[in-house]
């Protein structure tokens, strides 16, 4: 079964927030939306689940098209960034909630409650209300609930956002083995470029509600289609040089090296990362973020080059990549 | 410390002191009414709360009609409200401002004025004589402040509880079901105590819709002692029907203070 | 947009108990409807108008009520900050104190204006009882110079527990650290009072100014059992006077003038009110950003 939307669009108070949105996620694909806040990431995947109305365009699971039905309906299963568990009943009830809604009976309701639960290693806590359980918990909390669903596709809307940088990548494997191995197609939602590169098979850059480029992450790595692609991926971020004949040129600061003549730089300042160290440094073609050895010690005056292969050629107007 | 403690027994004297005469009229014989400074023997009595109890038709009826067109516009009233405060916090900002200023205005209204209409629109309706009718102005003049208070009890629920009870295939009235009203209960009870006490305090149009006496509520029936006659009025029966009559309402201020405090502050907070 | 309907109920409610009232009153108001049209209304080419405007005893209720309110907010005002400041505090047994402080105003006023009445009567109630031992008889609610003030008083006593809960959720907006900052700074607990409670609380105030100021323009039910607008309609209020033209004279239409007119008049005042208030807001919040 693949999900897949053909030039969907949304508008509020006549200002399109998603536009002529098309792309299709093929089951066992995850499909990681990234962008600036506000892009329209999140509203594309309330678009998805219904929780919005479309005023553009088809979204079909499968044959069958789901533009117009309600949410309870189209049978996604979503996590939320706050988890949104109802803080009045226990996770046991709040993972009933929705199966005693939709007809389930009592027996099945338990036996599929029980094994969700050891799914998610949470047994012992089935009679605690959210508000004794850890950020963590919470969050396993819902991914159980998104799990009960039976959906059709899966949808993740920034669901480690709330979570702190050790406990992500804890969760990361979990979330994975628990929702990618379910064989939906899978649609998440984040802000954080890592985890975007980590969790998808093809990453969707967003802006101002619409596709800037759709790729592997590898490829967009390699190949940004332009200036806002190559800036919004890679950290640190990636170097503009100063424009020429209305072209600006960009290197990655690992594609810096020193050597004995080149571009003269000056050492501004340094941090060091542990496993490698980030110069920041002044030259004629402005600032450059440059990645070194850590134990590489910096000179306060030295040169750099690059190989003209690795630049990026972008139109200065446009941000549209020339090369 | 010492200034809080004396500012504390004053604040108490200047509330109760009005009441605690009332209590001390209910047990004193007409005699001693009239007479306060001469010592007697029979100074103390019952028998004005006797008279109140066994008058015809008895007080409590008074008390059970209040009560129950009380109960009956807080249930209508939140029955209306509740639905109008959730469409109210889902309207974009515009509409759902134009609205509160609407609520504002009729909340200010002096409402004594619209008697007059209103008696014509229960002699249009024959909704005179009828504790049930009685309860429907009751529960429109209270919609404004139900709904200001409700909807700003609404907007404090996430979004994403709601969008996930969507998801989960929850209808709108098992939202209100599992959600809303769960999740709203302390302000829903802030806004049932002040729209009860409203109905339960209601003069003028209790004054005007009702006429028959087995049918008044507790403000008009003890009003229409004094009307009675303006110059003796039967004091000492009337303190006993006050004190009767107070003690509900000091056992629900008493129990329903926090409530009552909150539901009148998110008030004040929301403008 | 779908749940716009479920305002419908509530708004057909709110026209019916207030649309319709004004718009009958307006029509109402340029018709005679009386006994002497045998209640039957009969256009009069704004004969009530004519007549409102030369009615003295209009004009006379107009001034007593304002009097009335005027006096009885400000008191509420007063003794209503005063309260809030002393609720505030910590103290033990916090939740009774501030029952026993509601309690005045949870009961119905028509209940205690007969105690009122009982408590000023001449010669027996307490307050006579007391000044006839040193030989005077006050007479309070015999007497058109101190009929209103005791109203003012059993108002004021009825009322203030509201204004006080009000100004009470506006100390408790504002946050400790200014005062803590302020306590810093040297100043004295009068300064800081000054410059941080009451700028911060004057929303509040204009507030419960407003809307105890709108509810005391429609005085009616303590005045009536209180007093009965007596002593020689010393007291009388608009809404009083305009019941009393329904429902004594049953001049349906004159009283629907007076109520239309009061309306008018009063929510003048009212939206004045507003709009000081929405200035004081805005002297307030300088006051904070400076």
């Amino acid at each position: 079964m693949t999900l897949e939307l053909q030039s969907v669009g949304r508008q509020i108070n006549a200002k399109w927030i998603v536009h002529d949105l098309s792309f299709s996620v093929k089951q066992d694909e995850c499909l990681v939306l990234v962008g600036p806040s506000g892009c329209g990431k999140s509203s594309t995947l309330r678009l998805i689940a219904g929780l919005d109305r479309c005023q553009q365009g088809t979204i079909k699971f499968g044959n069958r098209d789901v533009t117009h039905l309600p949410p309870s309906e189209r049978a996604v299963g979503m996590v939320f960034q706050s988890y949104a568990l109802l803080p009045h009943l226990t996770v046991y009830e709040n993972l009933e909630l929705g199966l005693r809604i939709r007809g389930v009976r009592i027996e099945e309701r338990s036996r599929r409650i029980q094994h969700i639960l050891d799914l998610v290693q949470l047994a012992d806590r089935a009679n605690h209300r959210p508000s004794a359980l850890s950020g963590g918990q919470r969050q396993r909390v819902a991914l159980a609930r998104a799990l009960l669903r039976n959906a059709m596709v899966y949808l993740l809307d920034e669901p480690m956002s709330n979570l702190d940088a050790q406990l992500r990548e804890q969760i990361r494997p979990e979330l994975r083995r628990l929702i990618l191995d379910q064989g939906k197609p899978t649609v998440y939602v984040t802000h954080d470029q890592n985890e975007a590169l980590a969790m998808a098979n093809k990453i969707a850059i967003i802006n101002n509600g619409e596709i800037v480029q759709l790729d592997t992450p590898i490829h967009l790595y390699n190949n940004p289609n332009s200036l806002f692609v190559a800036q919004f991926l890679g950290r640190p971020q990636i170097n503009c040089l100063k424009p020429r004949d209305h072209q600006i040129q960009a290197i990655r600061p690992e594609d810096l090296k020193f050597s004995e003549s080149g571009l003269p730089c000056r050492l501004v300042s340094r941090e060091w990362l542990g496993n490698t160290q980030l110069l920041y440094l002044e030259s004629a073609e402005g600032g450059l973020r440059m990645v070194a050895e850590p134990s590489f010690q910096c000179p306060e005056r030295l040169f750099v080059t690059w190989q003209q292969s690795k630049v990026f050629r972008f139109d200065a107007k446009t941000g549209l990549r020339t090369s | 410390m010492k200034l809080k403690s004396a500012s504390i027994i004053l604040l108490l004297a200047w509330s109760l002191a009005p009441l605690l005469w009332q209590l001390y009229t209910s047990f004193s014989t007409d005699q001693a009414l009239v007479t306060p400074f001469e010592t007697m023997a029979n100074r103390w009595t019952l028998e004005h709360y006797r008279s109140v109890i066994s008058a015809n038709p008895p007080f409590f009826l008074y008390l059970i009609n209040s009560l129950f067109v009380g109960i009956l516009a807080t249930l209508l009233t939140l029955i209306i409200a509740l639905p109008a405060a959730y469409s109210l916090s889902k309207l974009s900002t515009t509409k759902s401002n134009l609205i509160r200023i609407i609520l504002v205005g009729c909340a200010l209204f002096p409402y004594v004025l619209l008697f007059l209409a209103l008696l014509e629109i229960a002699r249009a309706l024959s909704l005179g004589n009828n504790l049930f009718a009685l309860a429907l102005p009751y529960t429109a003049l209270s919609q404004p402040l139900a709904i200001l208070l409700l909807g700003s009890a609404f907007t404090s629920i996430p979004p994403e509880l709601d969008d996930a009870a969507r998801v989960e295939g929850l209808t709108l009235i098992n939202r209100f079901r599992w959600i809303y009203i769960p999740l709203l209960a302390p302000a829903i009870a802030s806004t049932a105590i002040l729209v009860f006490l409203f109905s339960w305090n209601e003069y003028p149009i209790a004054l005007t819709w009702i006429s028959e006496t087995s049918k008044l509520t507790l403000p008009v029936a003890m009003a229409r002692i004094a009307g009675s006659s303006i110059h003796s009025v039967p004091y000492g029966a009337y303190a006993a029907a006050t004190v009767l009559g107070a003690i509900p309402l000091i056992l629900l201020v008493i129990v329903f203070q926090k409530p009552i405090v909150s539901g009148l502050t998110s008030g004040a907070v929301k403008g | 947009m779908t749940v716009v309907y479920l305002l419908i109920p509530a708004f057909l409610l709110l026209a019916s108990v207030f649309g319709l009232p004004l718009l009958r009153y307006a029509w109402l108001s340029f018709h005679a409807d009386s006994v002497l049209t045998g209640l039957q209304p009969i256009a009069n080419d704004g004969a009530n108008w004519l007549r409102l405007m030369h009615d003295q005893r209009y004009w006379q209720d107009l001034i007593q009520t304002l009097r009335f309110a005027f006096a009885s907010v400000g008191f509420e005002l007063l003794l209503g900050l005063a309260i809030a400041l002393l609720l505030h505090q910590p103290m033990r047994k916090r939740g009774l104190i501030r029952s026993a402080a509601l309690i005045p105003w949870a009961l119905p006023t028509t209940v205690m204006a007969l105690g009122w009445r009982w408590i000023f009567n001449t010669p027996y109630g307490p307050i006579d009882q007391f000044t006839s031992l040193s030989g005077i008889s006050l007479n309070i609610l015999g007497n058109p110079s101190f009929a209103w003030i005791a109203l003012v008083y059993a108002d004021v006593w009825k009322t203030t527990p509201f204004v006080a809960l009000i100004l009470l959720a506006g100390l408790q907006s504002i946050p400790n650290d200014l005062y803590e900052a302020c306590t810093l700074e040297g100043a004295s607990s009068f300064t800081c009072f000054r410059k941080i409670t009451l700028p911060l609380l004057k929303p509040y105030l204009g507030l419960a100014m407003t809307f105890r100021l709108a509810q005391a323009f429609g005085v009616f039910d303590l005045v009536q059992v209180m007093t009965g607008g007596g002593p020689a309609s010393s007291t009388e209020s608009l809404a009083l006077y305009a019941y009393w033209n329904a429902l004594r004279f049953l001049d349906f239409g004159y009283s629907a003038t007076i109520m239309i007119a009061s309306f008018v008049l009063l929510s003048t005042i009212v939206a004045f009110g507003w709009w000081l208030m929405i200035l004081l807001n805005q002297r307030g919040s300088m006051a904070v950003t400076e």
